[in-house]
């Protein structure tokens, strides 16, 4: 295999490696650049960012920040989890129903397929607006104060539906055809032989939904109170970065006087506590696009 | 296109269908709050909720004073108190969100002049409260004079209680360092903008590293104090966008309304302001600063901070700490030609929520927090011994007080009384004698019935707002090219949003308004 | 194709030589797959459709004790304002130019980015380099504001810092409203494109791999083989893409220019100034909801005009991408 392959490489494919590491590499660089600096910033003391502005290094090391972030952490550790819970839990059943809904649309001998997939596409042209969606979510649905009041919202969008109707094209539809020969019902097939075949949709999907619900913060700030005593980590970051105030409150554990309190590097402290292990999660799901291509290639 | 307009006639249905379920859903629970007539009896234990707006203390201490504090409400009024807390992060969206939805909020903390208490009672959001406020807030209504009465009235009805017993000023200007006046030879105290113009330059020339002013872009509060440290114009209560447009003439004369902006002053503004920008007197990009000014001053690395009376009284004795040997002062824009006008009596004010389940109950705790003495005090200050100490008849930290472990606040601006207040002995001793200083000069507030109907230039009011927003910021940082050609432009765009129609509508409801006050 | 056109169009043919009774008999027929979309639809009849006739709100003078549908109509009156300021003709040139320039240019670099990221073999710097090119998407857009202004700020920024360093004259961005187009776009690209890259990354991992292998028997050199097959295959994605963002294509990013540009920079109005934040300094001022909703229906009716034109002419040239 290896000896054949390393035949077969022409100028051509060189250099398209050649501009693929090139380019990759330096658009690489100008991503990590900015979170660079926040890194460092969060390193350093409040007085250099107070006098210097930002640095790719910083001028004076400090600790400060995160030793007041980490003094109290059952603040972070709780939105944390609660975070994660929703994360988890919406991206389960979200993925679940949207590679479903996807399959089915994208069977040519479901009637109802351009129908559903219109009715579904609508609602990304037009919406209530705030005020109805506030009202039905608070009045009608009586979701104030309750997680599920940013779990439900996010579990699907209409956009993955026809993204996921899109990638399940691709998987032959002789395959559906010969299932049915053998007597399985539509759920059957979807379950036992769809699903498995598309883990590359699934993790990008999956990928998407997740994203979603780690970045989330405006539902979090419309419908779960502060009288909640664990609101999600972006709500936390989004309050932090907002409001002076709230960092000297969520501070108050530190035994730290309010007016000593870094508000600069703890803002950037904060974030990279919110972020950074997101980073470790990506790999993971990485994985899975490569056990695709095996998938795919034993298809082929 | 068949099938698809079938399917838009199917979801037109649907959405009239919905529609339809909504409509009655509204009109239900209308109705179910107007039957509510046991308003007497307190045999039911209700939750009464009053809307605040602050970020919520994490430390405990809350729970603790709160639970204080329904034990008593329960004894007086068989009731409990629940905090619903607006965070500062986006508050004007959850605040008006809050009143839009028509949630059964009971006690809402509004203002005239900061929360748009007349925008909101014109849109409904605020329960009459004319007829149930003797019954039911028997000393309020009593404490509050007529007269006070008469400045919460929307459309001949009370919609809210001001916070009219506590003596506080919000009268903005600058704070300064006196001792770097006086190292640049300004050894009077600074009264106007001239002078402060050559303490900012002093400061350039001896202070190396020391921005003049260091101000974040949003803080356009030097186009109000120019007015009126050059003019005897008023504000009207009409906001237009970060700056108010139209201004009554004159003390004298505060039913003729004009616009400082069409006159020469807002030229002169222009250019002073203009010329401090090319003698960097703040940032460069000052317009996108967002920086924690308050702690540069403190730190030294600034010279000036703007902001109003009440927070110069607690700057004063901080700075003491943070900048030992420093002294400070404030040049307030009354200095100039003493054009100050009193205080509305609604700069704070509480409000009963237009959906409200208990309105006459609401109205009792409320009665209860402003006039009850020991509710009051844990209300605002927390627990005794914990919280706070009387030593010599002022308020001290008691020994073993840790900032952030019994930090308490519950934000309630809506109903405080110097009768129950207790000096902090943090506070600047010579407060009281600026606020002596004020009452000397203070004019009454003309306006305080004065409540514009804007429905007939609703339009020409957002664009009128849109246009200031536009222009302004620039024009108070010197940003905007040509001073003059800078304002000639503002004008012209104000008159193309309707400047003048505005101008004449306004001009005639105040002709009403002065009948109605020359009548009495 | 012509088998699968043929498999859509039966089922239809056959339903309208039928009686009416059928009807319910299709439903029984398709009920398997009519279950698994259930889900779905209720889902979007309650969290889209449901709220959805309260865009009556637009139309009224909106009374909060009465609620929306007992408020008084007042017509168009809500939209007036869009065009008293003299605006409208170039808040919505600027909106649809940043859109355009942001689909155009961001599909451009995320299927770049997709087909290289294919190309390249070593396994760490793909993992690597993926990764870190996420990460952007992760920094709030109210981090991104505050990271921005210390990189361009004229005193501190990092920029500056830098070109005072090389010798060179230090830049004045915030007073400079020609460079900020670049910037914003530039920004979206850094933010959007790790992200965006995955979906066609997926998709050309659904590629069956012995067409690539076949081709290059052939003899098809590298750009070829991208060129002839990569990119067609990649066209569907692109075009369903294409349909979502252009359904939008009136409505804003609008955490991205207020924290990038701020809420009171007016000198960089003129180019930086799209509908989302005209908006939000007019309910500032005066929180009309009724406002905010005759803008997102102006946006709303826009967007589906420029969709339903967008489809019928995918249908017209090539029928099976469109969306509906």
């Amino acid at each position: 295999m290896e000896q054949t392959s390393r035949r077969n490489i022409d100028t051509s494919t060189i250099m398209v490696r050649i501009i693929g590491y090139g380019f990759i590499g330096l658009f690489a660089l100008c991503c990590l650049f900015p979170f660079i600096l926040i890194v460092s910033s969060s390193f350093s003391s409040e007085k250099a960012i107070m006098e210097s502005g930002f640095a790719l290094w910083p001028k004076e090391f400090s600790t400060f920040a995160y030793e007041i972030v980490f003094k109290n952490p059952r603040l972070v550790i709780g939105s944390y989890f609660v975070t994660l819970a929703i994360t988890i839990v919406g991206t389960a059943v979200g993925l679940f129903i949207i590679a479903m809904t996807g399959y089915a649309l994208q069977r040519q001998d479901f009637l109802y397929r351009n129908k559903i997939s219109f009715y579904i596409y609508f609602t990304t042209l037009f919406s209530g607006g705030l005020v109805p969606f506030y009202l039905l979510m608070t009045k009608y649905l009586h979701l104030q104060d309750n997680y599920l009041a940013v779990l439900l919202p996010g579990l699907l969008s209409p956009f993955l539906i026809i993204m996921m109707k899109a990638f399940t094209k691709s998987i032959p539809h002789e395959i559906t055809e010969s299932a049915k020969m053998d007597g399985a019902g539509d759920f059957t097939i979807f379950l036992k032989i769809i699903l498995p075949m598309s883990t590359p949709a699934l993790a990008t999907i999956g990928l998407f939904i997740a994203l979603g619900y780690w970045n989330e913060w405006y539902n979090s700030m419309l419908f779960l109170s502060p009288n909640m005593e664990y609101r999600p980590l972006q709500l936390f970051l989004y309050n932090v970065v907002t409001s002076a105030d709230f960092i000297r409150n969520s501070a108050a554990a530190s035994n730290v006087p309010a007016q000593d309190i870094p508000l600069e590097t703890m803002k950037m402290a904060t974030a990279v506590v919110a972020t950074g292990p997101v980073i470790l999660f990506y790999p993971f799901v990485q994985k899975y696009f490569i056990s695709g291509i095996t998938i795919g290639a034993v298809k082929g | 296109m068949v099938k698809m307009k079938r399917f838009l006639v199917l979801v037109m249905v649907m959405m009239l269908t919905f529609s339809l379920v909504a409509c009655s859903g509204s009109s239900e629970t209308n109705s179910s709050t107007k039957t509510n007539a046991n308003g007497d009896d307190k045999s039911k234990f209700v939750t009464i909720t009053m809307m605040v707006l602050g970020d919520k203390p994490t430390n405990g201490q809350l729970e603790k004073v709160m639970e204080e504090v329904n034990a008593k409400l329960k004894e007086k009024a068989n009731a409990k108190l629940e905090l619903k807390w607006i965070e500062w992060a986006d508050y004007m969206t959850k605040y008006n969100l809050t009143l839009a939805s028509g949630e059964p909020v009971d006690l809402i903390i509004t203002a005239t002049d900061w929360l748009d208490a007349w925008g909101n009672a014109k849109k409904g959001a605020f329960m009459d409260i004319t007829d149930l406020l003797p019954k039911y807030a028997p000393k309020t209504w009593e404490e509050v004079s007529d007269e006070n009465w008469e400045q919460t009235k929307y459309d001949g009805k009370i919609v809210m209680i001001p916070e009219d017993s506590f003596t506080q000023w919000v009268n903005h200007g600058f704070f300064y360092r006196t001792d770097w006046a006086k190292e640049f030879g300004i050894t009077e105290p600074i009264k106007d903008f001239e002078t402060l113009g050559k303490y900012f330059q002093g400061i350039k020339d001896n202070k190396p590293g020391v921005i003049p002013w260091d101000s974040p872009g949003t803080n356009v509060t030097t186009a109000w104090g120019y007015t009126s440290s050059y003019s005897d114009a008023i504000e009207l209560p009409i906001t237009t966008g970060v700056f108010p447009i139209y201004w009554g003439k004159s003390h004298e004369d505060p039913y003729t309304v004009t616009s400082p902006v069409f006159e020469d002053i807002f030229i002169d503004y222009a250019k002073l302001m203009k010329d401090w920008a090319d003698k960097g007197y703040w940032r460069d990009d000052v317009l996108n600063y967002k920086g924690d000014t308050r702690a540069l001053f403190q730190a030294g690395k600034t010279g000036a901070d703007q902001h109003h009376t009440e927070t110069f009284s607690g700057l004063r004795t901080q700075m003491d700490a943070k900048q030992p040997g420093s002294e400070i002062d404030m040049f307030a824009w009354s200095d100039t030609r003493n054009n100050l006008i009193s205080m509305s009596v609604t700069h704070g004010a509480t409000a009963v929520g237009a959906h409200s389940k208990n309105p006459e109950r609401a109205l009792m705790v409320y009665d209860l927090i402003r006039n009850d003495e020991e509710i009051y005090k844990l209300f605002n200050y927390g627990l005794e011994g914990v919280q706070y100490e009387i030593k010599d008849g002022k308020r001290v930290r008691p020994e073993g007080y840790d900032e952030t472990k019994h930090a308490f606040s519950s934000n309630f601006w809506g109903g405080r009384v110097d009768k129950f207040e207790i000096p902090s002995a943090d506070k600047w001793e010579g407060i009281s004698e600026m606020y002596a200083e004020y009452d000397k000069i203070k004019k009454p507030y003309p306006y305080g019935r004065f409540v514009f109907n804007s429905t007939p230039v609703e339009a020409e009011i957002s664009a009128l707002s849109q246009v200031t927003a536009q222009m302004v910021p620039a024009i108070a940082f010197g940003k905007a090219g040509d001073p003059e050609k800078a304002v000639k432009d503002f004008r012209k765009r104000l008159n193309a949003a309707g400047y003048e129609k505005v101008l004449k509508e306004i001009q005639k409801q105040m002709d009403e308004y002065k009948k109605l006050v020359e009548g009495n | 194709m012509k088998t699968e056109a043929v498999t859509v169009q039966s089922p239809t043919v056959v339903v309208k030589t039928k009686t009416k009774e059928s009807v319910f008999k299709r439903l029984w027929k398709h009920r398997t797959l009519l279950l698994m979309c259930m889900p779905a639809i209720i889902f979007f009849a309650i969290f889209a459709y449901l709220p959805m006739p309260g865009l009556y709100l637009a139309f009224v003078n909106y009374d909060y004790s009465l609620g929306i549908f007992d408020s008084a109509f007042v017509g168009f009156d809500n939209f007036k304002f869009l065009v008293m300021t003299g605006d409208l003709w170039k808040l919505t040139f600027n909106t649809i130019a940043y859109n355009l320039a942001f689909i155009v240019l961001g599909n451009i670099l995320q299927i770049a980015v997709a087909i290289m990221l294919n190309e390249l073999t070593n396994k760490w710097f793909k993992k690597v380099s993926q990764t870190i090119m996420f990460l952007p998407h992760f920094i709030s857009a109210v981090l991104v504001g505050l990271l921005a202004y210390n990189i361009l700020s004229y005193d501190y920024g990092v920029l500056n810092s830098f070109l005072k360093m090389v010798g060179l004259d230090p830049v004045q961005t915030y007073s400079n409203p020609e460079i900020w187009p670049y910037i914003i776009v530039i920004t979206f690209l850094w933010q959007s494109t790790g992200y965006g890259s995955i979906v066609y990354f997926a998709a050309i991992m659904g590629l069956d791999k012995s067409i690539l292998e076949a081709a290059e028997i052939d003899g098809a050199n590298a750009f070829q083989r991208i060129r002839y097959i990569i990119i067609p295959w990649l066209k569907p994605t692109f075009i369903i893409l294409l349909l979502f963002s252009l359904g939008g294509v009136l409505k804003g990013n609008f955490g991205l220019f207020y924290n990038l540009v701020g809420a009171n920079n007016t000198m960089l109005y003129p180019t930086t100034d799209i509908i989302e934040t005209y908006v939000f300094r007019t309910l500032m001022t005066n929180f009309n909801f009724s406002l905010g909703s005759a803008v997102s229906l102006y946006q709303s009716v826009f967007g589906l005009v420029i969709v339903l034109t967008a489809n019928w002419i995918i249908r017209k040239v090539s029928p099976e991408n469109s969306l509906f």
